[in-house]
C-alpha cells in the first residue's frame, strides 16, 4: 500500500518489535482529514503501540508512516509530528496535585506557546469544554469527567491537526462520555482529524471509520455500516431459549452445522445462520427451544465475532 | 486450613512480585552480600595510617627514635611534606600529627635534667577519634622509649608532652560529626528527591505527556534537575545555621567558598538522582537505588570510619564517591579556614564526576517511549 496523498495520517506495512515480539505487524491504512477514526482491539492488540508511533513516541521497527504530511524518519522528523498532533494518553495526563491552571501552565510551557496566544486558547479551550470552575482548583478534585476535558484542552493547547485520544472515557460516567463525545464530532465539524481508541462499542459506532486490530494485525477496517455488512451478510437472530438448555446441547450449537458465529448475550444467544437452510433446519429441530427475532447487528457483535470468536 | 490456603496465596502473590523483577532480585539478594563484603572489609574504627613527620633538629637521636618507633608501631606512615612549618604541615593536610621538639633538640633537653625535655605534638582533631587515638598512641610510644632507650621509668617526667588539638581544641565530637552530617544530609535529601522525580512521571503517565511535546533532552533533564538544586542549594543556609548557632561549630573559612563549593557537590548529587530516576521505572526502584547508592556512599566517605584504615581496592571506591570529597572540604573550610589546594582539587574531582553524570544521563536518557 502507498501512501495516500493528502491523508492525515498514512501507515504502511508498520511494524514494532520489543525484542522477539513483534507488538504491531504488517498494518497499513490512512486517514483523511477531518475524520472520526476509530480503533478497537482487545487489551494488548497493539493500539497502544500504533497510537504512540503516530505520535512520535515510538520508532517504528519496519513500515513507513506519514503524520499530517511529515514522515516519521527520524527524532528530528519525530519532534515535527509532536508539533502537529495533540495525545491524550490512557491516564489523562494531567499532574493531580496541580491547580487546573497550573496544568495548562506547564502545558503552555511545554510547547512553548506565546503567552498572549496561550491565553486566549485557554479561553477558547474552557469556553469549548463549558469549564466553569476556578482555575485553581486541584485537578484531584475535579470530577472524572471533568478531567477529562481539562486534559482534552491540555493536549489542544498548541492547535493541533490531529488528536490521538487513548481511551479517552475510560473510567467516567455515561453522561461524561456523551458530553466528551459531542465535543469530539464539534472538533471533526471543524476540521480536526481525530484517532481514538475506546473499549465502548456504543461510542465507536460515531466514528467514521473504524480499524480492528487483534494480536498486532490490522483485521478489519471499514465503516461501522460496512464492517457489519462484511461481518454479518446473512441476517442475525436473537435466540432466547425457553427453557434451562444444558452446556453440552449450546457447545453443539456452535459447530458451523448451522451458524457461522453462534455467541452468548446474558441469557440470550445472538447467531448467525450459515445459509438460509442452515437456519430452516435449526428451526424444525430447536423451534420449542428457542424463541427467535432478527435483530441488526452491532459493532459489538462485530467485535465479538471478529476478535474475540476467533481467539476461541 | 482455608486460613492457610489464603496465607499461601498471599505469600506466593507477594514473592511473585517482588521476585519477579530482576532488578528487585539484585537488590535483595545481590546488593545485601555485596554491601555486608565491603563494610567488613572496609569499615574499622581501629586508626592507622596516621601520616606523622616531626620538624628536625641536629643530632637529635631521641626523637629520631620516637618517630621511628612510630613508624614501627603499624599506626603511622611517614607524611610526605612540602614545607617546614608544622602548623602548614597539617593545615594543607599533609601530615596528621607533627612532632616538635624544643630549639636545643630533644636529646639535648632531655640531657638537661627531669622535666626538661618538651616535645610538642601537633594533631589535626578535626576527625576527633582520629586525634583521640593518635596522642594515646604517642604517649605509649613514648613511654617505650623511656623504658628501652633512656632506661628511665616509664612514669619518668623526664619529657613533657605539650599536645597542640588544632581545629578542634576541645576535642569536641560535634565539631567533627556536624561537618560530616551536613554533607551526608545534602546528599541524602538532593539524591532521593530528584531520585523519584522523572520515575514518578513515569510510574503516574506523565512522563507521555512530557515526551509528546517537541522538548529536547536536555530540556527535560535540566528541567527535572534544577528544581533539585535549587532546593538542595536552600537546605545549605538552614543547615549552616543550626551547625553554627547551634552546635557552635566554627566556620573560619570564607562563606562564599562554602556556598560554591556546596553548589558543584550538590549538582553532582542531582545528577547522581538523575541517572539513578533514568534507570528505573517506579519510585519503589529509585527509593532502593538511591539507598542503594546512599548507604555505602555514607560509610565509605570518612563520615564516622577513617578512609586510611581501608585497604586499597575499598579507599579507591572510597575516592570515587563524592561524598568523600565535599565532606573534607567542608571541614577544612569550616575548621581550618580552607586550603586553596584541597579545595581546588576537590573541586575539581566534584566538577568531573558531575560532568561524567551528566553525560552518561543524556546518553541514556530518551525523549520517546522505545
Amino acid at each position: 500500500m502507498q501512501p495516500t496523498l493528502n491523508a492525515a495520517v498514512s501507515v504502511t506495512e508498520l511494524g514494532v518489535d520489543f525484542g522477539n515480539f513483534k507488538a504491531v505487524n504488517q498494518v497499513s491504512f490512512s486517514v483523511a482529514p477531518g475524520e472520526i477514526f476509530g480503533f478497537l482491539g482487545a487489551n494488548g492488540a497493539g493500539k497502544t503501540t500504533t497510537i504512540r508511533v503516530l505520535c512520535g513516541l515510538l520508532i517504528p521497527t519496519r513500515g513507513t508512516v506519514t503524520v499530517a504530511g511529515i514522515p516519521y524518519l527520524s527524532e528530528e522528523s519525530a519532534d515535527r509530528i509532536k508539533e502537529k498532533v495533540g495525545y491524550m494518553s490512557q491516564k489523562f495526563t494531567l499532574y493531580n496535585d496541580l491547580t487546573v491552571a497550573e496544568n495548562l501552565n506547564f502545558t503552555a510551557s511545554l510547547r512553548k506557546l506565546e503567552r498572549t496566544y496561550y491565553l486566549k486558547r485557554k479561553k477558547e479551550l474552557f469556553d469549548f469544554i463549558t469549564f466553569d470552575k476556578p482555575e485553581s482548583t486541584m485537578v484531584k478534585d475535579l470530577p472524572g469527567g471533568m478531567k477529562q476535558q481539562v486534559s482534552l484542552a491540555a493536549s489542544m493547547l498548541h492547535n493541533p491537526e490531529i488528536i490521538f485520544l487513548d481511551e479517552p472515557t475510560a473510567g467516567v460516567t455515561s453522561a461524561a462520555r456523551e458530553k466528551f463525545w459531542s465535543l469530539i464530532k464539534s472538533l471533526a465539524k471543524n476540521g480536526k482529524t481525530i484517532f481514538v481508541t475506546s473499549h465502548y462499542m456504543d461510542e465507536v459506532e460515531q466514528c467514521d471509520r473504524i480499524a480492528l486490530m487483534r494480536s498486532g494485525e490490522l483485521i478489519a477496517l471499514d465503516s461501522p455500516k460496512g464492517l457489519k455488512e462484511s461481518t454479518f451478510p446473512h441476517p442475525l437472530y436473537e435466540l432466547t431459549p425457553k427453557r434451562k438448555i444444558p452446556y453440552s446441547e449450546i457447545e453443539a450449537l456452535r459447530s458451523p452445522d448451522y451458524f457461522d458465529s453462534f455467541q452468548a448475550y446474558g441469557l440470550r444467544f445472538h447467531a448467525s445462520p450459515r445459509t438460509a437452510q442452515s437456519w430452516n433446519e435449526f428451526l424444525m429441530r430447536y423451534s420449542e427451544d428457542f424463541d427467535s427475532q432478527i435483530i441488526q447487528p452491532t459493532l459489538e457483535d462485530v467485535f465479538i465475532r471478529l476478535v474475540e470468536g476467533q481467539n476461541r | 486450613m482455608r486460613l492457610n490456603a489464603t496465607l499461601l496465596g498471599f505469600v506466593k502473590k507477594e514473592f511473585a512480585q517482588a521476585l519477579r523483577d530482576p532488578k528487585m532480585r539484585m537488590l535483595l539478594f545481590v546488593a545485601p552480600v555485596m554491601q555486608m563484603t565491603l563494610f567488613g572489609v572496609a569499615i574499622s574504627s581501629d586508626v592507622k595510617n596516621v601520616r606523622l613527620t616531626y620538624h628536625p633538629r641536629p643530632n637529635d637521636t631521641v626523637l629520631q627514635h620516637v618517630y621511628e618507633r612510630a613508624l614501627s608501631s603499624g599506626w603511622f606512615v611517614p607524611a610526605q611534606v612540602t614545607t617546614t612549618d608544622p602548623f602548614e604541615q597539617i593545615k594543607n593536610g599533609e601530615a596528621d600529627a607533627v612532632l616538635v621538639p624544643p630549639p636545643e633538640g630533644l636529646t639535648q633537653s632531655i640531657g638537661q635534667g627531669e622535666g626538661s625535655g618538651q616535645l610538642q605534638l601537633l594533631i589535626n582533631a578535626s576527625n576527633v577519634l582520629r586525634a583521640q587515638s593518635t596522642e594515646s598512641y604517642i604517649k605509649s610510644i613514648m613511654a617505650e622509649v623511656l623504658k628501652t632507650d633512656l632506661h628511665l621509668l616509664p612514669t619518668s617526667s623526664a619529657i613533657q608532652f605539650e599536645m597542640r588539638i588544632l581545629y578542634n581544641p576541645t576535642s569536641r565530637t560535634a565539631i567533627f560529626m556536624v561537618p560530616g552530617v551536613m554533607s551526608m544530609l545534602i546528599c541524602l535529601i538532593t539524591i532521593l528527591l530528584t531520585s523519584m522525580s522523572i520515575s514518578r512521571e513515569k510510574e503516574t503517565g506523565t512522563f507521555e505527556m512530557l515526551v509528546s511535546a517537541p522538548t529536547k533532552p536536555w530540556e527535560l533533564i535540566l528541567g527535572k534537575t534544577l528544581p533539585y538544586i535549587i532546593l538542595g542549594m536552600s537546605n545549605v543556609p538552614l543547615i549552616l545555621g543550626v551547625a553554627v548557632f547551634a552546635f557552635g561549630i566554627p566556620m573560619k573559612g570564607s562563606l562564599l567558598v562554602l556556598f560554591f563549593s556546596a553548589f558543584i557537590f550538590v549538582c553532582t548529587t542531582v545528577a547522581i538522582g538523575t541517572l539513578i530516576s533514568i534507570l528505573t521505572r517506579t519510585q519503589q526502584q529509585s527509593m532502593m537505588g538511591g539507598f542503594l547508592f546512599l548507604f555505602p556512599a555514607i560509610q565509605l566517605s570518612g563520615l564516622t570510619f577513617p578512609l586510611e584504615n581501608m585497604p586499597p581496592l575499598m579507599k579507591a571506591v572510597a575516592y570515587l564517591n563524592p561524598l568523600t570529597y565535599f565532606l573534607e572540604m567542608l571541614r577544612n573550610i569550616m575548621l581550618k579556614g580552607g586550603d586553596w589546594k584541597v579545595i581546588g582539587s576537590h573541586l575539581f574531582v566534584l566538577l568531573l564526576m558531575g560532568t561524567a553524570l551528566t553525560v552518561t544521563s543524556f546518553k541514556l536518557f530518551k525523549t520517546n517511549l522505545s
